[in-house]
Parts: C-alpha cells; structure tokens; sequence
C-alpha cells in the first residue's frame, strides 16, 4: 500500500486514531509520519526507526507529562547527563546514573527487562591486581576475612581459573584443594545445623 | 586460515550461524558519548596497550572507510563503532571467530562468531575472554543491574546470544508475521538480516534474545537455541513437504538457481542473495550436493559491495559491480552432482 500523503512511498506506519468513539486509520511511510502531527509518537517516526528513540517513548512517555516541566533539573553529579537527556536519547552517561535515576526509571527498566535483579554471571575482580598495579600477597589476603564463604570461594574459583590459564598446575593443585576444603566445611556446618 | 564463515553448512540443518556478543565498560572512565577527546583517546590506547595478549589491536578511526564496511558486512564490527570518529580499535582474530571491538558504543564489546548451532562454544569462548579482559581492567558493576552499559536494553549480563537461520519457505507463509510476533512474547526478537527497504535478502532471519537482565546467562542462552531449534524444524518441515507434493517445482527452482548463477553475466545483489539461498535449500535438502566443500553463507557475504569493492581495488560503477559479483560467483560456485 502507498502512503497516503506523499503517494510515493510504501506505507509502513499505521496509525488508528480514535477520536469520541470514531475511528480513523492512516497508513502512512516513515518519512510522512514524522512530519505529520500524531502526537508524541511523531518523534519515534524520523528517520529510520531507531530503537534509541523508541525505547525513549517507552520509558518516558508516561511520566512525560507531568515530568517534562518537574524532572528535567535532576542530573547526574558525575557526568552531568540529565533526566532529560536521558528520555531522548536512552543512555546513561556514566556507571553512576543508574543509582541517580533508579528511583526515576527502575519500575521503567523492570517492565522492558521484566526483572530488576541481574542473576547471572558476576565478576571475579576482588583481589585481583587493576592494570598498572603489582599483585602483592597481602593484597589479596587481607579483604578475605571480610567475605563470605561463597564469595571466598567464588574467589578462589577465579584464581583458579587463572592459574589454569598460565599453566601453573602446582598452584591450580593448591588452589583446588583450598576450593575442596571450604566446600567440605560448608556441608559439614550444613550437617550440624 | 579459514575463516569461520568458509566453514561449510551442514546437511538437513538450517541453521547458519551462531553469534554472542557481551558488552563491558571499566569502570575508570564514563560511557562513551559522555568522555572527552582526551579520556577517548587515552582510555583507547590504555585498553589496546594493555590487550595486546588478545591480538593486535587496529584502530578503526584510522582506518579506510571500505576496509570497515567490509567489516561491517562480515559482522566483525556493528554499525555504531563503523561510524564513530573518536579513537576506537578493534582485535579480531584471523580466522575473525573472536573479536574484541574498544570504545564503540560500550568501551569493551567481546564477539564470537561460529557456524552452526554453537551458542554454549560461543560463550565458552567469551567467557573466557571477559576474564582475562575483566582481569586487567576493573568493570562497572553493580549488584542489582549487573554489568553497567550506557543502554538499559543491555544491562545485567550485556549479552545478547544470536542464532542465524536460513527459512526461505516458512517466511513466505502468511503466518509468518504472526509467528515472530508471538515470538516476542517469549522474550525473542527476529529480524532479518541483509536487506533494504523492509526486504530481507536471502531469507536469513537473527534470533536473538530481548531481555538481558534477570536471566543467566544459561537460561538466555537456551531460549535463543530452542527458539532457532523450533524454527528451523518448522522449516524442515515444510521444505520436505513441499518436496514430497511439488517435487518438480522445487528440483526446477534450485537447478535453475544455481544455472543463472553459474552462467549469468551481471547480477543485482538481490538476485545474487535470492539464488543462493535457493542453492543453500537445495544442498540442505539433498536436492544435489557440491562436488567440493563449499560454505553458501560465505558466497553471501563475498558478493556485498564492499567485499567485492575491496577484491575489484578500484572505484566501479553499479553495472561493473553487478559484472564482477558475476564474476566472483561464476569462480568460485563448485560443480554439482
């Protein structure tokens, strides 16, 4: 089907509006519907569709209302992106929005993930020398004591993995049996209680 | 070296690829598009510097503009690094199956490539390197959204897990709209893959899944390869069927591919991509085998314009282009049986 206003291009933008009861559908191409008016959804038809945009609508178009005049002064203290900026272009500047919009976009980004807990893998960083820094023994001693059983183990396991990759197969050997041991106690201490 | 796309299709199988991609940031410096010239160009270097054990990295900035659309039709790199003019750079591995793409839209973007149905080997090899990489460079992340990326669509594992499959015959029923929406209700998306203006040369449609939070990595992984699975059943199905009742038609239809394609003097690239999707069903169904290994996606990937561009080193009009994608299939399409 062409489109209905410029009678040059296909048609792939249909849009029914509903106005007291009465229907009326347009079909219209991309290019015609970002230029005609069909409310806030005209923004999603410019260009091509990117999701960017389209995801924009989604999260902000219901707050947009009220929040356009009331949100956009909450910003980012370490990057500077603003909510704003965030409804437009659907990116977060720096590690640091998430917490400082979580309480804006968090219900937002559980309807789009359909969670708000990440679950899987996680990082084995703890204990590990950052670049340009030398690995010391204490270094990865000392925060030890503070972690949990499963986190101890996590690390290990990450050590581990490591050890196997360089192929140091004494410490691997070592680090296997720590790994064993801890396990070992958990289920004896599971087994008491 | 072989490339992981020369790897030829298996028999009876519709499945042509596998792709996973993880996005990383460090957690040092902010999300591209809020750094500064200088943290682009420092954080670049500092990743490449310290990467070097992954292969060498290229920057891509530096780089001729048909040299990375040649890239970006091979999928080595995507469409937002392609275009980027702030330092980035690139480590892919020669035979292109691991590529590590630096400051593009995420600060660290790992893919794995691998013919076939191959998310779990994929992965393996992802995971890999995301430990060695996360070893040296710490990332952002946070207990509740995971990996922190500047886009919400891929927070929590950044993984996105792709199969390719290849269904001429199922995209052409009227339900096929239908199916991929229904799709989406289990939290897949499908879309095809080469193609302009609303068509999909070649009939090669991406499965990929939508969500990336709140599901392991495991879990995301199986719904991609069952989903893929069930297509490409549907597929087989309906091409054994249709060989059963029209076995006339379909004979005629992949023969006739592969004779224009084997002495046709000038090709469009859709008529390229159109014939070679009917040669990549026949061989698939055992309507005729190739007398030399031969991998049909490969073909596909060898006559879009910048390869052959690359392959002509000289500027060409469309009509000496359609002449040498002629030329490139005429060489290299093996003889059947």
């Amino acid at each position: 089907m062409l489109c209905e206003h410029c009678k040059m291009r296909e048609a792939t933008v249909k849009y029914v509006e509903v106005i007291n009861g009465v229907k009326t559908e347009h079909n219209l191409c991309a290019a015609c519907a970002g230029r005609v008016d069909i409310g806030q959804y005209s923004a999603l038809f410019e260009g091509e569709f990117p999701l960017g945009k389209l995801l924009s609508g989604l999260l902000g178009i219901q707050n947009m209302d009220q929040s356009t005049v009331r949100l956009p002064n909450v910003a980012c203290p370490t990057c500077g992106t603003t909510y704003e900026d965030f409804v437009t272009e659907s990116k977060f500047g720096c590690p640091d929005c998430y917490s400082v919009f979580d309480p804006l976009i968090g219900e937002n980004i559980k309807h789009l993930q359909g969670s708000e807990r990440h679950v899987g893998k996680h990082p084995d960083h703890i204990g590990h020398a950052v670049s340009g820094e030398k690995e010391t023994g204490e270094k990865t001693e000392e925060p030890q004591d503070a972690l949990t059983e499963e986190e101890k183990i996590r690390l290990l396991n990450a050590r581990l993995k490591d050890a196997l990759r360089r192929e140091d197969y004494e410490e691997a050997a070592s680090l296997r049996d720590e790994i064993h041991k801890y396990k070992e106690e958990r289920t004896q201490d599971g087994e008491v209680v | 070296m072989e490339k992981w796309y020369e790897v030829p299709e298996k028999e009876n199988s519709n499945v042509i690829y596998s792709r996973i991609r993880l996005v990383r940031n460090w957690k040092e410096y902010p999300f591209p598009g809020k750094m500064t010239g200088e943290q682009n160009e420092e954080m670049t270097r500092r990743l490449c510097e310290g990467l070097t054990g992954l292969g060498t990295p290229v920057y891509l900035n530096r780089m001729p503009e048909l040299e990375k659309t040649a890239l970006l039709e091979r999928r080595a790199i995507n469409r937002g690094i392609s275009k980027k003019k702030e330092p980035s750079a690139l480590i892919l591995s020669e035979d292109e199956r691991v590529g590590v793409a630096l400051n593009g839209d995420d600060h660290i973007r790992i893919q794995i490539l691998e013919k076939g149905l191959a998310l779990t080997s994929c992965y393996e090899k992802a995971d890999w390197t995301d430990d060695y990489i996360g070893e040296r460079f710490e990332y952002s992340f946070d207990e509740k959204y995971g990996y922190l990326t500047p886009f919400p669509t891929n927070v929590g594992t950044g993984l996105r897990a792709s199969v390719v499959v290849h269904l001429p015959m199922l995209s052409k029923k009227k339900n096929f709209n239908s199916l991929v929406a229904d799709m989406g209700r289990f939290g897949t998306s499908v879309r095809g893959v080469y193609g302009e203006g609303g068509e999909n040369f070649g009939s090669l449609y991406q499965i990929s899944n939508q969500k990336t939070l709140g599901q392991t990595e495991k879990e995301i992984m199986d719904l991609v390869t069952k989903t893929a699975a069930e297509l490409d059943a549907q597929e087989r199905r309906l091409r054994e069927e249709a060989l059963k009742q029209r076995p006339l038609l379909r004979t005629d239809e992949a023969y006739k591919s592969y004779g224009v394609l084997k002495y046709a003097r000038r090709l469009t690239r859709k008529d390229a991509m159109e014939f070679l999707s009917q040669i990549m069903a026949g061989a698939a169904d055992g309507i005729f085998t190739l007398r030399k290994p031969c991998s049909v996606y490969g073909l596909m990937l060898g006559v879009l314009p910048a390869n052959l561009l690359r392959q002509a080193k000289k500027p060409l009009s469309r009509e000496e282009l359609d002449v040498v994608r002629a030329d490139f299939l005429r060489a290299r399409l093996p003889e059947i049986n």
